[in-house]
């Protein structure tokens, strides 16, 4: 099988991964590259557990190929902060009892800093829409959309 | 009442696994990596039912592939959950069938080094396949002439004919229903039906097994009890338990989808088998799809009452599609029954469930058990009796319900207990000011596009299935509690977390008895190996019934450091008591009014490691004697659109009795979660299979099996949650269960708000927008007519 090196900055980290035609970026970043914080909840664009910051702009990675990614910078949920120092929406989820079984969550966290990138301090009706793509079964996501609004304020683009 | 004051208990702390789940560090089964590991894939079959006739595999092994079909797998019929006793499971089903009984039934699977070349190996096995006739409808499948799924199957160890597709058939008589019925001053009666709900959890099924050099297996499941996936794996491969380790992993949402060892894991565990090498198998969302679903509802109900209000006879009659695996249908029907008799006193009562075999996926337990279902029915019927009576619904209910000092089989006939706490009239009373109960008109009072109406609803469930004499289901639990050299603790249990708090609720439980700061007590990694039987993190159990076992283990530990205490001290160790430090991070042991005789749980479990006196620990199994319900109540306002037939909820107060919170904030969280997928079951949810096919509509996509998004999803504002002031005798500190609970009176306090909204009652759910509108034309027309 045909494959392509492809080049990317992953959380910051130059990475370089042979990779097929047909590989998509979830795929490579799972299985090659061991992100495991990026979910696959379908595989198919519906669900938003594997979104993945790509240049900036929340993308579901599983729709994404992965030579699409080449040259570009890739940012997971991993990349926004660590346990030192979480990001605010990685600490507003938790103080705000936004997560439960945690699935959907690096999902939800990449979309959320998307939107507050864009959108600095956004309402809750453009919260609700920006997290539309990223579905949540256990919290009803009134949580949710309390601790995106929470975070906001302590975020900053640089976050 | 006075609350008891608590260093732990009760009080909102930072969840202890949220910076591995935010930090995406939290590894769930499908995340599992090892050495060598080879990638399954499953062949499904598209016929609804289908003998397998023969399967090719020489091309897909040509290719590197290790395949696995029916004749590479015991023959033994296993039940994939272990929960009843064994003479109360009905085996149907073995690792690959000869016969497929719905589209998506797994009939042969390959491994091979990656996932793409397992989905190539997939496309080379040939197979010939014999369809057979297949059957859909739950009454189609009672005729005489309809296609039959099993000639027989085994209950237990006896094998049991199946006759017109009737899984199991329940029967339970109190009083006189007829005479009952006669003594009634109004009798009102319809018929209720909810959908097949899909689980939904956003993680699919998934498992990763290991092969080990001894002959046994390591197995790394998405399961909601690790000892009965060791269990069953133990008997399938005659494998010795104590070869099989299977670890706990955190679960990505469950909802009851893996009470049962998923049928993934035998097939899983039977590839690395034959391999000799470790292999993961993950379901596609389409194959999860085809997996489980909620048990649906055809719910017959008939109430008689006296003029006053008081119930007289109750008759509930059941069918149950349970598609084309019998996974815990009797169990069902029995909690059917308890549901619906220990909602309301009825001195009359008669009950009659049929779970019928149909061609589709197999349902299970979801969220409930039949307890949203049934409730529904109960509490549409229940404002029903109020509008004939004139009277406020909740009069009826405070009129009716089952309470304190009463007895109480919510769990089936087997799990009797007396309820020892009780908040339901505070819920009600505290509800109905929230809401705004008082400014609640008739719906002749309404005019206009858009129409309001307010609801209630209430429901109860059991905190696990335990009582004082042993029944048809298991019920105990084991915990491990120690003090380690620095102070710290460690607490060991099968228990699962499904994101609800419960392990975070027994760290609680434990800091509380031992009398350690929280930031010093953890929940170890557990596997079946180093771990006593639990039952199953099932029937909002957890905390109750595996809290209890934990509460216990941290006593008798704590008992054994006293012990060590009191020879450092020379005081009587029965005088010491332990309290928390959070300064010194520390558990101070001390006697109370006597300065000087103080010591730290870190200085105590030093010494006696150093002087070789021991460790202070102790392992406890545990059974709870009492199965207390845990109460719960929404009100519930809607708004219809006519035009459209649209209903969107606008307002909710969503109330638990759970005894002693011990997670203020994650109960409120379960509450609004429970709530949102109630709704769901009220509004929108269903699995709809084309008769032609069998096949599912949605096609395996979950946008079109829709759950609601944080678009839609109508209640993300305004909700209040309380919980009711309550104590549970037999809870681990008051405690009780929340969990299902949460859900199981959201569609009745829907359809009872839809009811007052536009005069017009719903009984058939998800109230789809196409539905509504259609009824309402036809009423308005029958009105003008009129």
């Amino acid at each position: 099988m045909t494959t392509y090196p492809v080049r990317f900055l992953l959380n910051g980290t130059p990475v370089e991964v042979d990779v097929a035609a047909q590989d998509t970026l979830l795929e490579t970043l799972r299985n090659k590259l061991w992100a495991t914080e990026v979910k696959n909840g379908c595989g198919k664009g519906d669900c938003g557990c594997c979104a993945v910051l790509l240049d900036g702009r929340a993308v579901n990675s599983c729709l994404t190929l992965a030579v699409q990614a080449n040259g570009k910078e890739v940012v997971t949920v991993k990349g926004l902060g660590n346990e030192d120092d979480p990001h605010p929406l990685q600490e507003s989820f938790i103080r705000k009892g936004a997560i439960q079984c945690g699935f959907c969550t690096a999902g939800m966290i990449v979309s959320a800093k998307s939107l507050l990138d864009e959108n600095p301090r956004p309402s809750p009706d453009e919260i609700r829409e920006a997290v539309s793509g990223n579905l949540c079964r256990c919290t009803g996501y009134k949580k949710i959309i309390e601790a995106i609004s929470d975070a906001a304020p302590k975020c900053s683009p640089s976050d | 009442m006075v609350r008891k004051t608590y260093s732990t208990i009760g009080r909102t702390t930072r969840r202890k696994d949220g910076v591995s789940k935010v930090t995406g560090r939290e590894i769930f089964a499908s995340d599992v990596v090892l050495p060598q590991m080879l990638h399954a894939r499953v062949l499904r079959s598209p016929y609804p039912h289908a003998r397998v006739v023969s399967i090719a595999t020489a091309e897909a092994e040509a290719m590197g592939a290790v395949c696995l079909t029916p004749s590479d797998c015991p023959a033994w019929l296993y039940n994939e959950r272990q929960v009843s006793i064994p003479e109360k499971t009905y085996r149907d089903r073995t690792v690959l069938p000869e016969t497929a009984r719905h589209v998506g039934e797994g009939i042969a699977a390959v491994a091979a080094k990656t996932e793409a070349l397992a989905e190539q190996a997939l496309g080379q096995l040939a197979v010939t396949y014999e369809p057979l006739p297949s059957v859909f409808d739950p009454w189609e499948a009672m005729a005489p002439e309809a296609p039959r799924l099993y000639k027989d199957i085994f209950l237990g160890d006896v094998v049991l004919p199946i006759e017109r597709n009737i899984a199991c058939f329940r029967e339970m008589r109190e009083g006189e229903v007829e005479q009952g019925f006669r003594e009634s001053d109004v009798v009102v009666e319809q018929e209720f039906r909810t959908g097949r709900v899909y689980h939904h959890q956003m993680e699919t099924k998934g498992v990763v097994c290991r092969p080990e050099p001894d002959g046994g297996i390591s197995v790394w499941p998405t399961a909601q009890s690790i000892h009965n996936v060791r269990q069953l794996l133990g008997r399938i491969f005659n494998i010795p338990l104590s070869k099989i380790n299977v670890h706990r992993i955190p679960i990505g949402g469950s909802f009851g989808s893996s009470i049962q060892m998923n049928t993934c894991i035998a097939i899983c565990a039977a590839l690395a088998l034959k391999a000799g090498r470790p292999v993961r198998l993950v379901l596609t969302r389409e194959e999860d799809l085809y997996d489980h679903c909620k048990y649906p509802s055809l719910i017959r109900l008939k109430f008689g009452v006296k003029k006053d209000g008081a119930i007289v006879a109750g008759e509930m009659t059941t069918v149950v599609d349970i598609g084309a695996h019998n996974i815990q249908a009797y169990p069902l029907l029995g909690c059917m029954a308890g549901w619906f008799v220990s909602l309301y006193r009825m001195p009359h009562m008669h009950f009659q469930g049929t779970a019928v075999y149909t061609n589709k996926a197999p349902a299970c337990a979801m969220q409930g058990y039949g307890n949203p279902q049934v409730s529904f029915a109960v509490e549409s019927l229940i404002d029903v009796i109020a509008e004939r009576l004139n009277m406020d619904p909740i009069d009826v209910r405070l009129k009716n319900y089952v309470g304190l000092g009463e007895t109480f089989w919510g769990q089936g006939p087997t799990v009797r207990s007396v309820i020892r706490s009780c908040g339901v009239e505070e819920m009600l009373q505290k509800g109905k000011d929230l809401i705004g109960w008082e400014s609640r008109n008739r719906p002749e009072a309404r005019s206009g596009r858009f129409r309001r109406g307010i609801g209630v609803g209430r429901s109860f469930h059991t905190s696990g299935t335990g009582a004082p004499m042993s029944g048809e289901v298991i019920d105990y639990s084991t915990a491990l509690v120690k003090f380690n050299e620095d102070g710290s603790v460690d607490c060991l249990t099968p228990l699962m977390c499904h994101g609800g708090g419960t392990l975070e609720a027994l760290t609680k439980i434990v800091s509380e008895e031992t009398g350690v700061p929280l930031s010093k007590v953890e929940i170890s990694p557990a596997d079946t190996r180093s771990t006593g039987y639990d039952v199953c993190t099932h029937a909002t159990r957890g905390v109750y019934c595996g809290g209890a076992s934990a509460r216990r283990a941290a006593q008798q530990a704590r008992g054994i450091l006293l012990q060590f205490a009191s020879r450092i001290l020379e005081v009587n160790p029965e005088a010491l008591k332990i309290r928390p430090d959070e300064d010194l991070g520390q558990g101070v042991i001390y006697l109370e009014g006597a300065k000087g005789k103080s010591i730290t749980v870190g200085e105590v479990a030093k010494t006696a490691q150093i002087k070789s006196w021991g460790t202070a620990i102790a392992v406890v199994s545990h059974r709870q004697v009492n199965c207390p319900p845990c109460f719960v109540t929404n009100f519930i306002e809607v708004e219809v659109d006519t035009e459209t037939g649209r209903i969107r909820p606008v307002r909710a107060v969503a109330a638990v009795d759970a005894g002693t919170v011990i997670n203020p904030d994650l109960a409120a969280g379960q509450l609004e979660g429970g709530l949102c997928r109630g709704i769901g079951l009220a509004l929108l949810e269903d699995t709809d299979y084309d008769p032609r096919s069998g096949a599912l509509t949605c096609g395996g996509n979950i946008t079109d099996c829709k759950i609601f998004t944080a678009l839609e999803m109508p209640l993300t504002e305004d909700v209040a949650t309380f919980f009711a002031e309550t104590e549970e005798p037999s809870g681990p500190f008051g405690a009780k269960g929340v969990g299902e609970a949460a859900n199981n009176c959201t569609a009745g306090a829907v359809a009872n708000a839809v009811a007052n909204a536009l005069g017009l009652r719903f009984t058939d759910a998800p109230m789809l927008p196409e539905k509504v509108l259609a009824r309402w034309t036809d009423y308005l027309r029958e009105k003008r007519g009129a």
